[in-house]
């Protein structure tokens, strides 16, 4: 299987990673609230696309901008970024939770930029009969109960210890996290400007996502202009990615047209 | 000229609910049920605290402190200026510190307000010190932690300029936006109170407060790191141009003091363990909301190990906070050590402590006001006046 080539880049004056693999259309990804793992889930989306996945700052190895406290200044970020990947033609874009948020922003303010769109339960929207989790509030012990559903995957996350490298990692992603959205994880702006998104869109959740519930899913659909697809998950959580390879191949088929 | 020559007793109170709720890790702040709150018992609280505080006043405290802290048992005073407004209409002489609100808590311009009304109905008698506020007021108060640090200067830059402006002004920042700024009372005092920074320690904040000409008071922290965080504090005010005195730091200690010491730590050591273990206890998370803390300071936290108050020992605590139990001999000794150690001649004392019972403090306030400050306040030490 191909591998990411990381690289970096300045955009505004600040330096941020690019993992990118495989050749062909470019299909940009827009990571949520955690970069530590790394994306090798997303591989097989770089099989006749050129996968882009850039790290936001204040994540990951992408250096922090304090400059950025709202969704938006991502999005303004991200369309200086396309300029600088000379991703001219419109692009697919795939958003996952905070990702998704980005990127439906990004649809809405920057709509000639994006081909096709696919969001992994998005974060955002106010629903306030099934709203999402705080994060901030989240013992950092149970956090990954939050995370995945699948007890394997599950297993797998919470073995090993946890440095102090690690918890200061952390540490500064929840913090660039809470410059955004401490106050509060949804914009009340989001529902009226969702029906702005016109291209072919996909929504995808995890059927047991403690954090945004799957019951969100609905609403997205039926705000967006596209009348958006939608594809839930049985036994998996909110890293719907990482739990399912049927994720990617679901998002695959999409891109290529397929229902 | 000793620090002991000019020094200065400032009775400080944290009015706690003592009726603590057991068995909870994360202790009794933030998510503490409020159920638990009895207004009878508070009303009770509220009555003896005031009365030990206006006893110190009579008793000639040369001042009167009080604090603030949200959705905890630690504290009953959510508001210190209320406490502040109360002391000012039962004392007569002892200066009254609101130390203090969290500025970012509230809108700076209502501060600068709040505390000038303090310092006129006072005759003048107001001392303020600024904290950035405890981890924990963040998850109760509607505020990004991950900003505070700012959002606490540019609210100190709204309350100088309202203060020490001719209004009305404008003010336009990050944060804040006034048409007009133009307060009204303005303080008694000019060109304002004397104004403090509180910190735990934090480099920048110790720096903020060298470099603003303001004094700088630490939380309780062990005292090697204070004596450093001095040291920088008075490094760096002398090269922004200040110079910085004994009045500019002030140290704080837990003193309680009996006829004899065995009578001293039967009467006072449990009440001062209760305060650590129980009051003070608090979990990592609500302690370090994400940004609160820079990232370098969470890791040297880290890497010295995690503080778990509710495990700490007696001896542990004597050793690294200024914690002493004895006759007004032994308490008056160990108060010039520290005063002179830190050189700083404003000593905060908690001589009210944890679920300490009201005679308890009543006798513990009288004894060292009669019997420990009078040693102080003769206390030149021979080898001082030699060098003089």
């Amino acid at each position: 299987m191909t591998q990411f080539h990381k690289s970096d880049i300045v955009v505004d004056g600040v330096r941020v990673q690019v993992f990118q693999a495989g050749e062909g259309k470019p299909l940009v990804y827009f990571h949520g609230a955690g970069a530590a793992r790394g994306f090798d889930e997303l591989l097989p989306l770089a099989q006749g696309h050129r996968l882009i996945v850039p790290i936001h700052p204040g994540f990951g190895g992408s250096d922090d901008d304090l400059r950025i406290n709202t969704v938006l200044d991502y999005v303004v970020h991200y369309a200086t970024l396309f300029d600088q990947l000379g991703l001219g033609e419109p692009v697919d874009l795939v958003g996952h939770s905070l990702g998704g948020w980005i990127a439906s922003l990004f649809a809405i303010f920057q709509g000639h930029r994006v081909r096709r769109l696919a969001l992994a339960c998005p974060a955002g929207l106010r629903v306030p009969e099934h709203p999402s989790a705080d994060l901030f509030m989240i013992p950092p012990d149970k956090l990954p109960s939050y995370l995945v559903a699948a007890p394997a995957v599950l297993a797998a996350m919470t073995t090993g210890e946890v440095t102090v490298d690690m918890k200061v990692a952390r540490y500064r992603e929840i913090t660039s996290l809470a410059r955004v959205i401490w106050e509060r994880n949804y914009d009340p702006k989001l529902d009226r400007w969702l029906k702005r998104i016109a291209q072919p869109t996909l929504i995808l959740w995890g059927e047991q996502d403690r954090v945004i519930p799957v019951q969100q899913a609905r609403q997205w659909a039926d705000r967006l202009a596209s009348e958006p697809q939608v594809t839930t998950f049985d036994g998996v959580g909110h890293l719907v990615f990482v739990e399912t390879s049927g994720a990617t191949r679901r998002v695959a088929s999409f891109l290529n047209g397929g229902s | 000229m000793s620090v002991l020559d000019r020094l200065q007793f400032y009775l400080m109170h944290f009015m706690p609910y003592p009726d603590v709720v057991p068995d909870r890790p994360q202790g009794q702040w933030v998510d503490i049920p409020n159920t638990h709150f009895d207004p009878e018992k508070g009303h009770k609280l509220y009555k003896d605290y005031l009365d030990e505080l206006v006893l110190g006043d009579a008793l000639g405290y040369d001042a009167l402190v009080v604090n603030e802290h949200h959705s905890t048992f630690y504290s009953l005073m959510p508001s210190c200026s209320i406490i502040a407004g109360a002391l000012i209409a039962r004392t007569r002489q002892a200066r009254i510190c609101v130390f203090g609100t969290p500025i970012t808590l509230t809108y700076p311009h209502r501060l600068a307000e709040e505390y000038a009304m303090l310092d006129v109905m006072s005759g003048g008698r107001l001392e303020c010190a600024f904290p950035l506020g405890t981890g924990m007021e963040y998850w109760v108060n509607p505020l990004n932690p991950s900003h505070a640090r700012e959002r606490f200067r540019e609210s100190m830059d709204v309350l100088m300029q309202a203060w020490t402006q001719p209004g009305p002004t404008r003010f336009d920042g990050e944060f804040y936006h006034y048409k007009y700024l133009n307060p009204f009372p303005l303080p008694y005092q000019k060109p304002h109170p004397k104004i403090y920074v509180v910190g735990s320690g934090t480099e920048d904040t110790v720096q903020y407060a060298a470099e603003k000409g303001f004094g700088y008071s630490q939380v309780f922290t062990p005292i090697a790191a204070q004596l450093k965080s001095f040291e920088n504090y008075r490094a760096t005010a002398a090269k922004h141009g200040h110079t910085p005195d004994s009045e500019s730091i002030i140290i704080s200690a837990i003193p309680y003091v009996a006829e004899t010491e065995a009578k001293a730590i039967e009467e006072g050591r449990d009440h001062i363990l209760f305060y650590f273990k129980n009051l003070l206890r608090t979990s990592d998370q609500m302690n370090s909301p994400p940004g609160y803390l820079p990232a370098d300071r969470l890791r040297r936290r880290l890497e010295a190990g995690v503080f778990q108050s509710s495990e700490i020992t007696w001896e542990a605590l004597t050793s690294v906070y200024r914690t002493v139990l004895g006759t007004p001999d032994q308490v008056a000794e160990r108060i010039a050590f520290w005063c002179e150690q830190a050189q700083s001649s404003r000593i905060v004392v908690h001589l009210h402590t944890g679920d300490m019972p009201h005679w308890k403090a009543v006798k513990n306030i009288t004894l060292f006001a009669e019997e420990v400050i009078p040693r102080l306040r003769r206390k030149v030490s021979p080898k001082l006046k030699a060098a003089e």
